[in-house]
């Protein structure tokens, strides 16, 4: 792999030109990268989700540079039908293979709101391999600051677009947020993949000032063979509030890592998900919900339905710092296993360093329910139309966490969850 | 209407059921009352089709062998049971159930589905008449119900479904003396010459207010006595140690 990287390196540099001190600071995180190399699973974050071999299985030829991308003449083209339902009125980022296709916010004032797209990437808030790679290679470094008192009128969605004629096997995509004081932004994250055997990996990183609000869906539902990690890190000031939802249903591979520093007083955080699988995928998602400050919130539900021979990890932490008195740390995991193949591996964790905190955890996994599936059946459902009945109740609840009806709406839809 | 002829049944090698033998004809009501353990809820069970008992014997409904037919496929002929424990199904609309439940029974009838307008008539109908709070259907199934809750919201299905053959396993216990006469009226007010009944009860109250046509006691897996509802009285009197 060292070879080809930094052939491609060279290449992207070449191609990307970004101003000088920029290449150094790649230089330097693809040195680092090479050093660490993908995650494997002796490291306790990756012990269920070995990345190293999983890509080294799953992608024969690994290349980090697609020429594509770079030719003007190229705008690639999105179909027309690379979203299956209708949408509601909406603000759009595409990313497409990678790079920044278009960046529309037509329901906004665009005084209020100021985007930067360049090549000159930012170093990151983490300092692990895939964050290296990340800012080695990342196309565009798009940064989006939200105006102090500035709430959007209509949600952004951010399509994550990969078309089958990519040719690099490993895509980088990176995004600021800031939300300047008393904001608010509604983001969606749409993956709609067309590519296959591709590892995509995603930074994001948000700053939530004083009083705003922040709510992000992430949507990973069309079926592909791609293997993702999307990490976030969300910083929280005084007031504010983030709300996450995670469907996380079409991937082959996906690892959702949700870091929350509750850095002020009153913050709080609200990540909610589901995994919901079939065949051989795995999906996990990972939380470091950091609580920081006095009288800061945390709630965390994330339900796992897993058919066949699929995998679901849920690894959620919460940490509470010595000064964060009062803390409210809530966390429960659910899987439900369909088949005697399907695996689930939960790892719930609590760091306290306060003492006068309320915090709490609970996982459970277990099948469904033999004298529910009679009991329905007795009314004359069949035994598909009871266990559909059921697993809709059974992810219910977190859809219902979703405080965005539009959002809620289109959750429902896509997972076919209803009233 | 129910034929059971010579049923027995065993769960993990244990006799419950030794030859059981019981006719129902169309517009009869049968109470089987028997103490603990002498095998009424697995009787409903095994005529409503759940599994894991070891059956022999046989058992003809509409003269068909019952064995033949899937569980669903008992409710969509036509019998229903109310269960002794309905459970509680969370997530899952109340409302929502009861129209996915009713439609199924309709569709596999040939007749056509009701939509979400014509259904909340008919069930705000029915639940009125069984005084039950409308609010409830909009609740989760059977979660957080009372037990009387629970027990009407049976007889809200039963009254739905218009079954042919309806067994009511211990709808009475847990109730007050009100909802007792509720429950009773909502199966008389199904009573007719076609529509069958069997109703297992410990205890003689709720057949004061249902009259049955005919009274079984069943002890150690069989039917030990049979007569009218002066056997029901009798029991309630001497106990069943005394048969």
């Amino acid at each position: 792999m060292t070879n080809q990287i930094k052939t491609d390196f060279d290449k992207v540099i070449k191609y990307l030109k970004p101003p000088k001190e920029n290449i150094n600071l790649r230089k330097k995180s693809l040195n680092k990268f090479i050093n660490l190399g993908f995650p494997q699973k002796k490291e306790e974050d990756w012990k269920f989700f070995d990345l190293n071999q999983i890509i080294s299985s799953n992608i024969k030829d690994l290349k980090f540079f697609d020429k594509e991308l770079f030719d003007k003449k190229n705008k690639i083209l999105i179909p027309k039908n690379a979203l299956p339902f209708k949408l509601f009125e909406h603000n759009k980022i595409i990313i497409a293979n990678g790079a920044v296709h278009t960046i529309d916010f037509r329901y906004e004032d665009l005084k209020k709101i100021n985007i930067t797209n360049t090549a000159k990437n930012q170093s990151s808030n983490t300092n692990h391999s895939l964050a290296y790679l990340n800012s080695a290679f990342t196309t565009n470094y798009l940064k989006i600051i939200i105006k102090k008192n500035y709430s959007l009128n209509k949600p952004v969605i951010l399509y994550n677009f990969t078309n089958e004629k990519i040719t690099s096997t490993n895509i980088n995509q990176r995004l600021d947020i800031v939300l300047e004081d008393n904001s608010r932004l509604n983001l969606i994250n749409l993956f709609t993949d067309y590519s296959s055997d591709n590892f995509i990996n995603i930074n994001h990183e948000f700053k939530v000032g004083k009083d705003s609000i922040l709510k992000n869906y992430k949507i990973d539902d069309k079926e592909n063979s791609n293997i993702k990690y999307f990490y976030n890190n969300i910083d929280l000031d005084q007031n504010s509030l983030v709300e996450n939802f995670i469907l996380s249903s079409g991937s082959k591979f996906i690892k959702n890592e949700i870091n929350c520093n509750l850095q002020a007083k009153y913050a709080s955080a609200f990540v909610s998900g589901i995994i919901n699988l079939d065949g051989a995928k795995q999906h996990e998602i990972k939380t470091n919900i950091n609580h920081l400050a006095e009288n800061t919130k945390s709630y965390q539900l994330i339900k796992s339905v897993l058919n066949e021979n699929s995998k679901g990890i849920f690894q959620g932490k919460i940490f509470v710092d010595s000064i964060a008195q009062k803390t409210n740390g809530y966390q429960l995991s659910k899987a439900l296993l369909l088949n005697e193949n399907a695996e689930f591996d939960g790892k719930p964790e609590l760091e306290i360093y306060a003492d006068d905190v309320k915090c709490s955890h609970g996982s459970t996994s277990g099948s469904l329910d033999e004298n529910s599936i009679f009991y329905l059946m007795s009314r004359g459902l069949n035994h598909k139309e009871a266990k559909k009945l059921l697993i809709n109740g059974f992810l219910l609840d977190v859809v219902e966490k979703i405080t965005d009806l539009e959002i809620k709406k289109l959750i429902k839809e896509i997972i076919g969850v209803s009233e | 209407m129910l034929n059971i002829d010579n049923l027995y049944a065993k769960i993990d090698k244990k006799a419950i059921l030794n030859g059981l033998s019981l006719k129902i004809k169309p517009g009869e009501v049968h109470a089987v009352m028997g103490p603990n353990g002498s095998g009424k809820s697995t009787l409903a069970n095994i005529l409503s089709g759940k599994q894991g008992y070891e059956i022999s014997g046989n058992v003809s409904y509409e003269n068909k062998n019952l064995f033949d037919l899937a569980i669903e496929e008992r409710a969509h002929k036509g019998l229903f049971l109310a269960f002794q424990y309905p459970l509680e199904i969370p997530g899952v609309n109340t409302s929502n159930f009861l129209k996915t439940s009713l439609n199924a029974i309709r569709k596999s009838n040939g007749k056509k589905e009701l939509d979400a307008l014509e259904f909340l008539k008919i069930v705000k109908e029915k639940a009125s008449k069984l005084k039950m709070d409308e609010k409830i259907l909009n609740r989760q199934l059977n979660v957080g119900f009372s037990g009387g809750e629970k027990k009407k919201n049976e007889i809200l299905q039963m009254s739905l479904i218009e079954p042919k053959m309806a067994i009511l396993d211990e709808t009475d216990s847990g109730l007050d003396i009100d909802a007792l006469k509720i429950v009773a009226n909502g199966v008389n007010t199904l009573r007719n010459k076609e529509r069958s009944f069997l109703i297992i009860t410990h205890y003689q109250r709720l057949l004061d207010y249902i009259k049955p046509d005919f009274v079984h006691v069943l002890m150690k897996g069989k039917i030990a006595k049979s007569g009218c509802m002066e056997l029901a009285e009798e029991l309630e009197k001497v106990g069943y140690e005394k048969l």
